[in-house]
């Protein structure tokens, strides 16, 4: 496959993989922040005094973990119309995502809040801060800083994970390979491109990750 | 019809039973292997070997920055190229290996660096060989921030194993995908495979969730 | 941001380093297989009539069964090879298979990268509907707001984008019965496949859920596929062909797997 490695060809499917990319980049985009949301809200929702709420929490992102994501993204495009709720394919998709990752977000988030000691909690008690300003001011800044890698991590496991929203029609990068191989047989070319621009999306995101995390060193010396 | 659906789901199930096995089977050699890689990649990344380091960089940002898909494609179908002939079996065992193998790489070397330094230079004050400072003092204490998410990646791996069916590898989402076609009842076919991968995910989950229990750890939380 | 430049260009370099390595090697394909006893033929399992796993879980329909023929008529076994669509082409390219047997269209430019053989049967696409839907002729689908659902990088999806191209489209991937669900969900107004695998798919269904319309989009050759430089195995299947069409089991297969439902008692 690789003696005829043809650029030629793949220099006219330029175009569509850089559409594809483009999906891919933005498609992730929102579900990580859909991800951030929701694990946030999960991962308070699990340290929650709360009993039931904290269940519930649990229950969300042990369901979510112990799953594929193939069986939850059926569940949301196949399952959802028999309950009445017809969502479009890329908010379906998007939502797919951000529920996925939000679970393991949530864990992520948590074990950064729990590595903050307790004893810098009272500390912030003892000074008469209230919750959300121990959370603001002492635990998050804190938290933020051991959960960047693992983050990071996630964000790029959710890139990857994008390329399953092919399933249900929508346009991003594997697509574009997949295309270029069903249309020209071309798979070494389809598929080495499309590697070679998930690991530029790699590069980027390791690149911001470095890049926070040394802004957030010099924000507050830890 | 979804009784009539539902029956020939319960005659097909013993396939559903093979193709668990087959993920089991997969998944399971794969885990072992991929801990032995990923022990002695991370052991010798935190210990900051001059070459082989980075080294174990490219091969870690190749693992995590290209979709496995493209990996499991690599190692089947290029390989051969270079005189590797694998069979499909083989094959995904060895790319699923080589993919944990990575994940594996960063968790183990982040429990080394989380270890607080002076432990090291205290054995090496006593007289401690670098073999003996790793197996006595520094991997005991890793450990506790190691195996939480160890056994996360071991659940992801379960799940990151569906992906050989591409290769033919008749696991239970392959299962599945040929269910769909005779049970055109997709939510159904791919709730099954949901449960399936549930009931093996499951425990592991909960194991890690008690192994993180147990093991928090708060270094220099005096 | 130099570090990143540095190790992609490491990768670059490993990767021209490798292509280098890559020896073509030249050998009777068809030689090959008589010597060691085995035809090897990649698969997909996209489903009745032409290549599915039945209800006992045995591979079997009509290009399935061809190829059972083959090795017979070769005196030697057959090993099925079943990949998912992605993994097709890479098989037979990388010599794992040496034939690939499919329900593929055999389109001009595949046929840049393959051999295909004479075309086995010819089919069309056609459109279908959900039962009771208001769509009759071309004229009705071609409209802003339907929404059609096609298989990726099938020939329906040309076929609909030629037909319709007011419409908007929605390329599945998974296999035909995934149209006929996005249809029935109502994630898709109508649906365009190759006949025979509607037709053959569609049976799985309630009854009378599905509609095909009278129209037929195009006539499209399904053929075999083997390596380019495969001539004398080519030309053996070639003739293959030619025999079992005279002696009639050529018939006997497409009249009992994709012009009849006579499958669906035994399977």
């Amino acid at each position: 496959m690789l003696e005829a490695f043809n650029f030629r060809v793949l220099l006219d499917y330029l175009p569509l993989f850089l559409k594809g990319m483009w999906a891919t980049a933005w498609l992730s985009g929102l579900s990580l922040a859909g991800a951030l949301v929701v694990g946030t809200l999960a991962c308070g929702g699990r340290l929650s005094r709360f009993r039931l709420l904290s269940a519930l929490a649990g229950a969300y992102i042990e369901a979510i973990r112990s799953t594929p994501l193939l069986a939850q993204l059926y569940f949301l495009y196949f399952g959802l119309p028999s309950l009445g709720v017809r969502l479009p394919e890329y908010q379906t998709g998007i939502l797919a995502l951000s529920l996925n990752s939000g679970a393991y977000m949530a864990e992520i988030i948590r074990a950064g809040v729990l590595s903050v000691s307790w004893g810098q909690i009272e500390a912030a008690m003892a000074y008469g801060l209230n919750y959300f300003q121990r959370m603001r001011y002492v635990v998050l800044p804190q938290a933020l800083g051991v959960t960047i890698p693992p983050l990071l991590g996630q964000a790029i496991v959710l890139v990857k994970d994008s390329a399953l929203l092919s399933l249900i029609s929508v346009f991003e990068l594997t697509r574009a390979g997949q295309i270029i191989t069903s249309e020209r047989f071309m798979p070494a070319e389809g598929f080495f491109t499309t590697a070679l621009l998930y690991l530029l999306i790699y590069y980027a995101l390791k690149a911001f990750s470095s890049w926070w995390q040394k802004r957030l060193i010099f924000v507050q010396p830890a | 019809m979804w009784l009539y659906y539902f029956q020939q789901l319960v005659h097909t199930f013993p396939f559903f039973l093979k193709g668990l096995w087959m993920t089991v089977a997969v998944s399971g050699l794969s885990l072992i292997m991929g801990t032995m890689i990923g022990f002695t990649a991370g052991i010798v990344r935190a210990s900051r070997v001059p070459v082989l380091g980075k080294l174990l960089f490219v091969y870690v940002d190749f693992m995590r920055g290209t979709p496995f898909l493209v990996q499991v494609f690599i190692i089947f179908f290029i390989l051969p190229e270079w005189g590797l002939q694998l069979e499909a079996f083989s094959a995904a065992v060895l790319a699923l290996t080589l993919y944990a193998g990575a994940y594996i790489c960063e968790i183990v070397s982040g429990g080394i660096t989380a270890v607080p330094p002076g432990q090291s230079e205290a054995a090496k004050a006593t007289g401690l060989n670098w073999f003996q400072r790793m197996r006595h003092v520094v991997l005991p204490q890793a450990m506790k921030t190691i195996l939480p998410p160890l056994v996360g990646q071991y659940v992801l791996l379960v799940k990151d194993s569906s992906v050989v069916s591409v290769i033919g590898v008749t696991d239970v989402t392959r299962v599945g995908w040929f269910t769909v076609q005779r049970i055109p009842e997709g939510l159904m076919v791919f709730g099954l495979v949901g449960l399936l991968y549930f009931v093996v995910c499951y425990p592991l989950i909960r194991l890690a969730n008690q192994l993180e229990k147990r093991l928090r750890v708060d270094f220099g939380g005096l | 941001m130099r570090r990143w430049t540095q190790r992609l260009g490491v990768f670059a370099l490993l990767a021209v380093f490798l292509c280098g390595l890559s020896v073509p090697a030249a050998a009777d394909t068809l030689q090959e297989i008589v010597q060691r006893g085995e035809l090897r033929v990649a698969v997909q399992t996209q489903g009745p009539p032409f290549s599915f796993v039945d209800k006992n879980g045995v591979r079997t329909g009509s290009s399935v069964e061809f190829c059972k023929l083959m090795a017979q008529e070769m005196g030697v076994k057959v090993k099925f090879l079943d990949y998912d669509w992605d993994g097709l082409i890479p098989a037979l390219l990388s010599k794992k298979a040496d034939l690939l047997a499919a329900d593929m269209t055999a389109t001009l430019k595949r046929a840049l990268k393959v051999s295909f053989t004479e075309p086995f049967y010819y089919t069309g696409a056609v459109v279908f509907t959900k039962k009771g839907r208001a769509f009759k002729t071309i004229e009705d689908c071609n409209k802003e707001d339907v929404t059609i659902a096609v298989l990726l990088g099938s020939t329906g999806e040309a076929e609909a984008k030629r037909f319709f191209p007011k419409a908007k489209i929605k390329s599945y991937k998974g296999g035909g019965p995934l149209l006929i669900n996005a249809v029935l969900a109502g994630h898709a107004d109508i649906g365009v496949n190759d006949e025979t695998a509607v037709v053959g798919q569609m049976q799985e269904f309630p009854p009378n859920s599905i509609e095909i319309l009278p129209i037929r989009l195009s006539k499209q050759p399904l053929a075999f596929a083997v390596r380019p430089e495969d001539t004398h195995l080519l030309q053996w299947i070639n003739l293959f062909f030619q025999w079992v069409r005279e002696d009639g089991r050529y018939d006997q297969n497409i009249n009992y797997w994709v012009k009849s439902l006579d499958w669906k008692k035994e399977h």
